[in-house]
């Protein structure tokens, strides 16, 4: 049954005999560690991104896609396209909801078309990305308009790029072959996360960031 | 570097605000009340603080339907209730002339009833809410640009955000509207932030959004430092009182000036920025721990604490420009007599003196009691003195041991002459050498005055 060539633990081998993929265990052993990757940059380097849920989403649809390429142009595609729709859409003065309902047919179209393109030029890995993961990032459509009517547009492209280079981050974290095989012989030590989150949770220092933001008060006192 | 880490233990984060204030200091029920403005405005307003006047409010889409558009003033402002950095507000200046159904906005622009309904609609869907929840619309009056602040305001209203913590003010910031900001006073949409002494109410330091630090008005030649707010004790008093009203433990209060009615208050913050730091340039973190250990019983208390321990830099900064040392009316002086005898008084500040004196008793313990006692032995009186040239005049006094002049001083019963001689003094850290006159001043609170020719170094600070 074990077809991978490194050691297992007792555990996994377990369930990998009771019929669960070995793709299906490696994505679940390793969302808690991107969701502390995730916490980490938020509290101590200060990358802010659409909150917990949606860059852990995105790198859950990278990791999905065949190919982080594909993951990151569909990315910027529906980010530019809510971007766009929003000037457009501006002058009809629109309720709320039915503003995304819009909005989410354009990108859902677009989107289509894009795979189609893909196609046709061959590249068809583009088009085979399954439904799920496109769904996933459609959703960042109506997180990008919620920031960009709260914050500005500024804010909302500095979160969604921010957003992006957690994903892209915890892609090649949850990549990562010696990590992988670590988790696969000692799965255990994902429970390590829950004593980091609580030292995160209780964490009263400086981000990162915002030494660069008081920089010059720093200097002055 | 590791300097720099210390130093920065000074400013205050949002891992550190989140956990360590807003976390134990603004319960859930204080924090309703500061996110809900319309009750927030009650509440403050039912323990007479001054709150712009509430005209009417639209709760639901039947509400919308059925209000009289035409019975709204000319100029008021329309805000969602639980809007949040200044999103959904708008401000109306008057009624559009020949048509009853337009308004003119700040810009210039025009606002029609469909205009307002639309927007309205919005607001009640909860566009402008946190987290998007249904709300509620409301109008209230639009207060009115103070003089002072005409020239440094884009299109919109000033206001003044003060961090209060523990009955305390801890540190102030004025908020003036931009181009960038589209007249809000938000600085993380481009207003600009200028920071504020808060012992003298005059602004120092300035940032343009987030991180910029400015000198002078964008485009301007207008400096932002040595603005002085009108109604300072007032504002500091609204600030804190609403502190104590809403139960906030760290709250941001924004106070607006109004040219008729003065200070109000416009909104409570319960998760104030940090942006107010940068505009100090200085950290609020070491203010709230030195804050924290201090028992504050009554507001003015608390007010003076605050103004004392967190305000003064303004002080050392007019010391840099001018070169001159700010005193007060009363200053500790160190006079060095003969030998070296030196003797510590109170010195009362006179410019309207023109040379400093000193009381006769002092100037014996100083060692020159022979001085006096030589010139009282002469008793010449002052009429014939007045008619001597100065030669002459000198001539009967030049053998007195240490005298360096004579000078003729008025008093209750009419001039005499008076001996003048040579001391030092030490006033705030300046050495002065000089002649000074000995007069009797028994009956005076302070055995010493200094005048004009004294104080060319030091500017006088009359509140000190």
């Amino acid at each position: 049954m074990n077809e991978l060539n490194f050691h297992i633990s007792p555990i996994l081998t377990f369930f990998l005999n009771e019929g669960v993929p070995f793709e299906t265990i490696r994505l679940i052993l390793m969302l808690p560690i991107i969701a502390t990757l995730i916490a980490f940059l938020r509290q101590v380097v200060g990358i802010k991104a659409f909150g917990i849920y949606t860059p852990l989403l995105v790198t859950f649809a990278f990791l999905a896609t065949n190919g982080i390429k594909y993951g990151i142009v569909i990315f910027v595609v529906i980010i530019l396209i809510g971007m766009l729709m929003r000037i457009a859409l501006k002058s009809f003065r629109l309720l709320y909801l039915p503003r995304v309902a819009i909005m989410l047919t354009i990108v859902a179209l677009s989107i289509l078309v894009m795979l189609v393109i893909g196609g046709s030029l061959k590249r068809t890995g583009l088009a085979s990305v399954s439904i799920f993961p496109i769904l996933i990032m459609i959703t960042l459509v109506e997180k990008f308009i919620a920031v960009q009517i709260e914050k500005g547009d500024r804010a909302a492209i500095l979160l969604a790029t921010e957003t992006l280079i957690i994903s892209i981050l915890g892609f090649y974290l949850a990549s990562w072959e010696a990590l992988i095989q670590f988790i696969a012989s000692y799965p255990w030590t994902i429970l390590f996360t829950i004593p980091m989150n609580i030292i995160l949770g209780k964490w009263t220092g400086l981000r990162f960031s915002e030494y660069l933001r008081f920089g010059e008060i720093i200097k002055r006192n | 570097m590791f300097e720099f880490i210390k130093k920065s233990r000074g400013v205050l984060g949002m891992n550190s605000r989140n956990l360590e204030y807003i976390r134990p200091l603004n319960r859930t029920s204080a924090k309703r009340l500061a996110d809900n403005k319309l009750l927030s405005k009650r509440i403050l307003k039912k323990n007479d603080i001054a709150v712009p006047a509430l005209i009417s409010q639209i709760k639901t889409l039947e509400d919308l339907d059925n209000f009289d558009w035409q019975k709204l003033p000319d100029s008021f402002v329309l805000k969602p209730n639980r809007g949040f950095g200044g999103e959904g507000i708008i401000v109306i200046y008057g009624r559009k002339k020949n048509r009853a159904d337009a308004w003119i906005k700040a810009d210039g622009s025009i606002v029609t009833i469909d205009d307002l309904k639309n927007h309205t609609r919005n607001i009640l869907d909860g566009s402008y809410s946190l987290s998007g929840i249904p709300d509620t619309a409301f109008f209230e009056e639009r207060l009115k640009l103070l003089k002072l602040f005409k020239p440094y305001a884009f299109k919109g209203i000033p206001d003044i955000r003060i961090i209060v913590f523990n009955k305390m003010p801890i540190m102030a910031m004025l908020r003036l509207p931009t181009k960038e900001s589209h007249g809000k006073a938000n600085l993380a949409q481009g207003a600009i932030g200028v920071g504020i002494d808060l012992a003298s109410g005059v602004t120092t330091t300035a940032v343009a959004g987030k991180q910029k630090i400015i000198e002078y008005l964008p485009g301007t030649r207008l400096l932002l430092s040595g603005i002085k707010i009108p109604y300072w004790m007032d504002i500091l008093n609204l600030a804190v009182r609403s502190q104590e009203i809403s139960g906030l433990g760290f709250l941001g209060v924004d106070i607006a000036i109004d040219k008729e009615r003065g200070p109000v208050i416009l909104e409570l913050n319960a998760r104030p920025g940090l942006a107010i730091q940068v505009a100090n340039l200085d950290g609020l973190k070491w203010r709230l721990k030195k804050a924290a250990g201090i028992k504050i019983k009554t507001i003015k208390k608390g007010i003076r604490v605050g103004m004392d321990l967190f305000g003064g830099e303004i002080e050392e900064e007019l010391e840099e420009i001018s070169g001159k040392k700010v005193i007060g009316t009363v200053e500790k002086v160190k006079l060095i007599g003969k030998d070296g005898k030196e003797i510590e008084v109170e010195a009362k500040i006179d410019t309207g003196a023109d040379w400093s004196s000193i009381d006769n008793e002092l100037a014996k313990q100083l060692g020159f009691t022979q001085t006096i006692d030589e010139f009282e032995k002469l008793k010449m009186p002052y009429e014939d003195l007045k008619n001597l040239d100065k030669e002459k005049r000198w001539a009967i006094y030049k053998n007195i041991p240490d005298i360096a002049s004579t000078i003729p001083v008025k008093s209750s019963n009419g001039y005499t002459y008076r001996p003048m001689i040579n001391v030092e003094f030490i006033m705030d850290n300046v050495t002065t050498s000089t002649k000074i006159t000995l007069i009797d001043r028994s009956h005076m609170q302070y055995s010493m005055i200094i005048g004009k020719v004294n104080l060319k170094k030091f500017l006088i600070d009359s509140s000190k």
